[in-house]
């Protein structure tokens, strides 16, 4: 019989490799549009990638409105998953847990306030250094807190049995 | 002439120019030599004729090439940066054309000096008459006190104007003339050419009898074929061996004259047969395009280490309509392009293989040439490739066909939204707007047949109108009224835009009409935002422009915008949410437009709060432009006129339509950032709905990998439809010199073109993060420069001054002016609509344009010189007075000035002005009489007045600028001691004097100083 510690750090568990997949979504995403738009030379093999597109005017791109309003659907959800997360942490004590996820609940919750927590696909290409390398650290992030989690798990598993 | 020296005037003739007139006769020379680049063969036939032509084409050559000559040696130093010493000295006074200056001057300005001596004694007058000029002479020219002391070629006193008959000043010759210029030098002196390969900023040359030689030398060293040292050098593709030169200037000691702004930039020096033709054309014009270093360095960490940036100012147009500006357009329909990187052929390609492949000059892939290529299908015969526009001109159109289409090309829409609320009736917007176009109907480009148009009247519900052909017998001008503003729906499928040629006398009565029917419209609403959704309905299927003219603030539907100012916000760092666009359906909006080709134009005309910064996001995104007209009343002439005038130039304008901007380098760069009004539709695609023709576009460029070539080419090619619906590409293409060396870089560097790459820098960072930060990061740039010259070039020691290179002068003075503009000063009073105005303009002005508005030109009238405000004998343009540093040291008391800066004119009346001087100019008694504020110059039957009246009107021409601007600016008249405010408003202008929270010129530069040298 699990505790009801362990159910909680199994859903930790289920939440965070939601939010890691939809970063990993998000920097594919990011890489594309830029792999994509990008110089011809300096990006591999896109030679002939260029040479089916016989003149300027033809779509060759991912478009950078597309982009966004796909991307921006996932933002709220993913923002408020994770918040749901941390306010579960909070009233079940769980200080440490609580204390990781503290800094991006906070940032979060700035850019929303902010009003900038959307992608503006007017500059997104000004922008896109800045969110790729942001996805990459909310991507570490929830690496570190995934196997942070699967520990929690296990030792509350060995807690159980044990007890 | 016996054989050997034939043959040396062969072989020189032949470096000067590979494939001129005169080839026949070089190229047995040129072949023994290997100089001769590739020719392929399949060029015979017409080369057969031309040796039958050659004895008389090559004297005409001659004799043509020695009237340039003669251009070059006449020419006045107006295009030399640096200028011997002594040669300098005896040029002064600054005003020398007449052959006896002192005399000439003295009689010719009894006049100027009568208005002076009637405020102050006749000694003094002629003093306070120099006063405005001979410091200028004294200070740029050599400093008197210690000629030929100074270390380099000393700043010189550059001549704005052309003055005929100037002893031939050796000042270094921007390469102007072309390739042919200097040839029959070589055939009649062979032993000055190539004398020494001087190039650049001149430096102190002896001088003599042999200046004028002195100065063909340079005159031919600027030229991009006269460069090398040794004609047989030539077929050696080795790096240029001298690119600019460097010449360090003191900013303390030598200050900053202002007509230096109005000279070309370092020019572009590349090695010789760089091009395939010897077309002066082969190279971009600054005209066209700009780049910031005009010696692009060869590896990222030296431009790093540089902190210059690396970036093009394109602007694609030079004037409104193009029999202004005429391109060569290429109307075969062969477009040779790389199979590989796509781009355009252009001269800088090589051909191999006997002309049948060429070699990209970007990415080196080999291509076929097409066959069409030296076939002339409208002649069918065979034609000589030498001849193809693309391959001589850097600046070419191509005619495009059917696979550059999307869809068949658009037609030019052209959709109105009138405000007919109470506040734009009761100021005449509505009727002077319906009454333009009406007038403006004629010149809205039509050639096609195809212009549509259409009307949309909007205060709190949409009217909309349906007008009938001109065919239809019972066709009556509808009005339908919607009041649904969350879904704008449109009433009636048909007749709401309609084909201007067919519905004209109907449009005609209902612009007759408009008017009267809101006359007595009481209603304050504005549902703008509904109506852009309704508009953008009607014409997304086609595309086109939606031109908004409101007065009023969009207060109720869709985009509802609420009166956000705050004055206890201004000038604190919460200003810039003021500039940043509060409701989100701007941007979202934009964007929308943009993907179904409807660009935006935004008139507004509001006397209280609009939220230009919200509105004129669309605009922004759409490759449209806001117009501010703050405080606009049709009640006022000048007003009227303004506005009447400029809507109509802005109607004629021949827009382009579904354009998109690509530019294209050579391998190892790569285009880094965009701006400008238009939307990034990929990471290397500006979209333009509409290309207006009055803008100018920033591409900041980064260097991947190392590069290897002398020569990197950049090539912008703008896709679009032109208004008579042909799909059309127009293509420049820049070739510039790479370098590892660092003053290189720093000599080649455009001021001008580094202030407006900065200035786009900063609007973006005033948007983003406030304006303290942006006009930070200009302090502090500027110093990083400063900084970095005097580490890396003048070896760490600065002595008492601030050194920094002659072409570079400007650049602090031009950074100070950009920090005092109106939108970027720091100021409690400036409301923000008038910020987002200037910001606006700040990002868009071409840079002959932004160079005024960021440094205003002022001019001395009272004094100005007795050529001023006359045409030019040899050009027929209005010749302008000298323009005076923007400091109020250089006003007297007693004068008359114009202060210009594009937008606004200020004529500034001085507080002693004589009454001679007011009668003369305004045709009244009295000083006091002078009307004060928005007005003009009246016209009077007196030398003097006509004078005034051309130098007003020559400082507001455009075209002579090479820019396409539909901008009139407003004349102010401003007394001394007359209307306070007023007078502080022109005083704002003179930016190198201390304002409110402005530091002075000289302040500015002992800061930067201070910082430097520490």
């Amino acid at each position: 019989m699990m505790s009801g510690e362990a159910w909680l750090f199994l859903l930790a568990v289920l939440i965070n490799a939601v939010n890691l997949f939809l970063q990993v979504f998000f920097t594919i995403m990011y890489s594309d549009l830029e792999w994509y738009g990008g110089s011809p030379q300096t990006a591999l093999g896109s030679g002939h990638m260029r040479a089916l597109n016989a003149s300027s005017a033809a779509p060759d791109y991912i478009n950078p409105i597309d982009l966004c309003n796909r991307l921006n659907a996932y933002i709220i959800p993913e923002a408020a998953v994770h918040g749901f997360l941390t306010f579960l942490f909070l009233i079940n004590g769980y200080w440490v847990a609580l204390i990781l996820n503290l800094p991006l609940l906070g940032y979060n919750i700035k850019k929303i306030v902010d009003n900038t927590h959307l992608l503006d696909a007017t500059e997104i290409f000004r922008k896109l250094n800045v969110h790729k390398k942001e996805s990459f650290i909310k991507l570490a992030f929830h690496l570190i807190m995934f196997f942070f989690y699967l520990y929690s798990m296990i030792v509350a598993l060995i807690r159980d049995e044990s007890s | 002439m016996d054989g050997w020296l034939r043959h040396q005037i062969a072989r020189r003739l032949d470096s000067l120019i590979q494939r001129g007139p005169l080839e026949p006769l070089s190229r047995a020379a040129a072949r023994a030599c290997k100089a001769e680049p590739l020719r392929p063969e399949l060029a015979q036939p017409s080369t057969e004729s031309t040796c039958i032509e050659t004895p008389p084409a090559s004297s005409r050559a001659n004799s043509d090439a020695l009237a340039q000559l003669n251009l070059i040696m006449s020419a006045p130093p107006s295009d030399g940066y640096g200028q011997p010493l002594d040669q300098q000295a005896q040029q002064q006074p600054p005003f020398d054309g007449q052959p006896a200056p002192h005399e000439a001057t003295a009689a010719g300005k009894k006049k100027k000096r009568g208005y002076a001596a009637q405020a102050f004694e006749v000694g003094t007058g002629a003093n306070a008459l120099a006063g405005g000029q001979l410091p200028v002479g004294q200070q740029y020219g050599a400093p008197p006190m210690q000629p030929g002391a100074a270390p380099y070629g000393a700043y010189p006193q550059v001549e704005p104007q052309p003055v005929a008959g100037v002893p031939p000043a050796p000042g270094y010759q921007y390469p102007q003339a072309g390739y042919g210029a200097p040839q029959p030098v070589a055939a009649s002196q062979p032993a000055y050419g190539y004398q020494a390969p001087d190039q650049g900023y001149q430096p102190p040359a002896g001088p003599g009898p042999a200046a004028g030689i002195a100065g063909i030398t340079q005159g031919m060293a600027g030229m991009q074929v006269g460069g090398q040292p040794q004609p047989p050098q030539v077929a050696q593709q080795g790096r240029p061996t001298v690119l600019n030169q460097l010449y360090p200037t003191d900013l303390l000691t030598q200050p900053f004259n202002p007509a230096e702004l109005d000279l070309p930039p370092p020019p572009i020096i590349l090695p010789p047969n760089t091009s395939v033709t010897a077309s002066p054309d082969a190279n971009c014009s600054p005209r066209y395009i700009r780049s910031t270093i005009n010696a692009v360095p060869t590896s990222n960490s030296l431009l790093k280490k540089s902190k210059l940036p690396f970036a093009l100012i394109i602007q694609p147009y030079g004037a409104l309509h193009d029999d202004e500006d005429p391109i060569p357009v290429v109307q075969d329909q062969v477009i040779s392009r790389c199979r590989r990187c796509r781009t355009y052929i252009n001269p800088f390609v090589t051909f191999l293989d006997h002309g049948h492949r060429w070699r990209c000059n970007m990415c080196n892939l080999s291509n076929d040439v097409p066959q069409a290529f030296d076939w002339d299908a409208a002649a069918q015969q065979a034609a000589d490739r030498w001849q193809r526009h693309e391959l001589n001109h850097a600046v070419v159109e191509f005619v495009a066909p059917q696979e550059y289409m999307v869809r068949p090309p658009q037609p030019l829409v052209y959709l109105f939204l009138f405000d007919v609320s109470y506040a734009a009736v009761s100021n005449g917007l509505l009727a002077t707007s319906a009454r333009t176009i009406l007038d403006s109907l004629s010149r809205i480009p039509n050639a096609d047949r195809r212009t549509r148009l259409g009307f949309l009247a909007v205060d709190s519900s949409l009217h909309y109108f349906s007008i009938p052909k001109d065919s239809d017998e019972n066709g009556e001008t509808s009005m339908l009224v919607v009041s649904d503003l969350e879904e704008p729906f449109l009433p009636v499928p048909h007749d709401l835009l309609v084909p201007l040629t067919e519905s004209r006398q109907s449009i005609e009565k209902f612009l007759q009409k408009l008017p009267d029917m809101f006359q007595n419209n009481q209603s304050n609403g504005s549902c703008m935002g509904s109506a852009l959704r309704a508009g953008h309905k009607l014409i997304s299927a086609l595309g086109g422009k939606i031109v908004v003219l409101t007065a009023s603030l969009p207060n109720t539907g869709v985009g509802k915008l609420d009166m956000r100012e705050d004055k206890k916000l201004l000038g604190t760092s919460k200003e810039s949410s003021l500039l940043q666009t509060s409701n989100s359906f701007y941007k979202s909006f934009a964007v929308e437009c943009s993907k179904n080709q409807v660009s935006i134009d935004m008139f507004l005309f509001s006397s209280q709060y609009q939220d230009v910064a919200s509105l004129s996001n669309l605009p922004r995104y759409t490759g449209g432009q806001t117009w501010f007209y703050p405080g606009w009343h049709a009640s006022r002439p000048e007003d009227a006129l303004k506005f009447a005038s400029e809507f109509s130039d802005y109607l004629s304008a021949e827009i382009g339509l579904e354009a998109v901007l690509r530019v294209r380098a050579t391998t190892g760069l790569r285009m880094n950032a965009f701006y400008g009004n238009f939307f990034n539709r990929s990471s290397d695609l500006c979209a333009f709905p509409a290309f207006p023709r009055d803008q100018c576009y920033v591409v900041e460029v980064a260097i991947d990998e190392n590069l290897t070539k002398n020569v990197v080419c950049l090539q912008a090619a703008v896709l679009h439809t032109t208004c008579n619906g042909e799909r059309r590409i127009r293509v420049l293409t820049l070739a510039l010199p790479t370098t590892t060396n660092l003053s290189d870089v720093y000599a080649s560097a455009d001021q001008l073109a580094i202030t407006t790459y900065f200035s786009h820098k900063a609007v973006e960072r005033a948007l983003s993060s406030g304006l303290d930060a942006a006009r930070d990061a200009l302090a502090a740039k500027v110093t990083e420069l400063l900084q970095t010259f005097k580490k890396e070039l003048a070896g760490g020691s600065m002595g008492g001054g601030l050194q920094f290179p002659a072409n570079l002068r400007g650049l602090p003075l031009l950074f100070l002016g950009l920090t005092k503009n109106v939108g970027l000063r720091k100021s409690t009073q400036i409301p923000s609509d008038i910020r987002s105005a200037a910001l606006c303009l700040l990002s868009t002005l071409p840079i002959p344009l932004l160079t005024r508005y960021i440094y205003p030109k002022l001019y001395s009238l009272h004094d100005m010189p007795d050529n001023a405000g006359i045409p030019d004998e040899a050009t027929g343009h209005i010749v302008l007075p000298p323009p005076l540093n923007l400091s109020s040291e250089r006003l007297v008391s007693y004068g008359l000035y114009l202060i210009d800066d594009g937008q606004v004119q200020f004529l500034w009346v001085g507080r002693d002005a004589v009454p001679q001087l007011i009668a003369d100019v305004f045709g009244v008694e009295d000083r006091t009489q002078v009307h004060v504020g928005k007005g003009r110059v009246p016209e009077l039957e007196n030398d003097f007045n006509e004078r005034i009246r051309a130098v007003i009107q020559k400082s507001r021409d455009h075209r002579s600028l090479g820019v396409g601007s539909i901008t009139v600016p407003h004349l102010y008249i401003v007394r001394e001691d007359g209307e306070p405010l007023l007078k502080l408003w022109a005083q704002t202008l003179l930016i190198e004097d201390r304002a409110d929270q402005g530091v002075s010129a000289a302040q500015w530069l002992g800061s930067l100083r201070e910082k430097v040298v520490q």
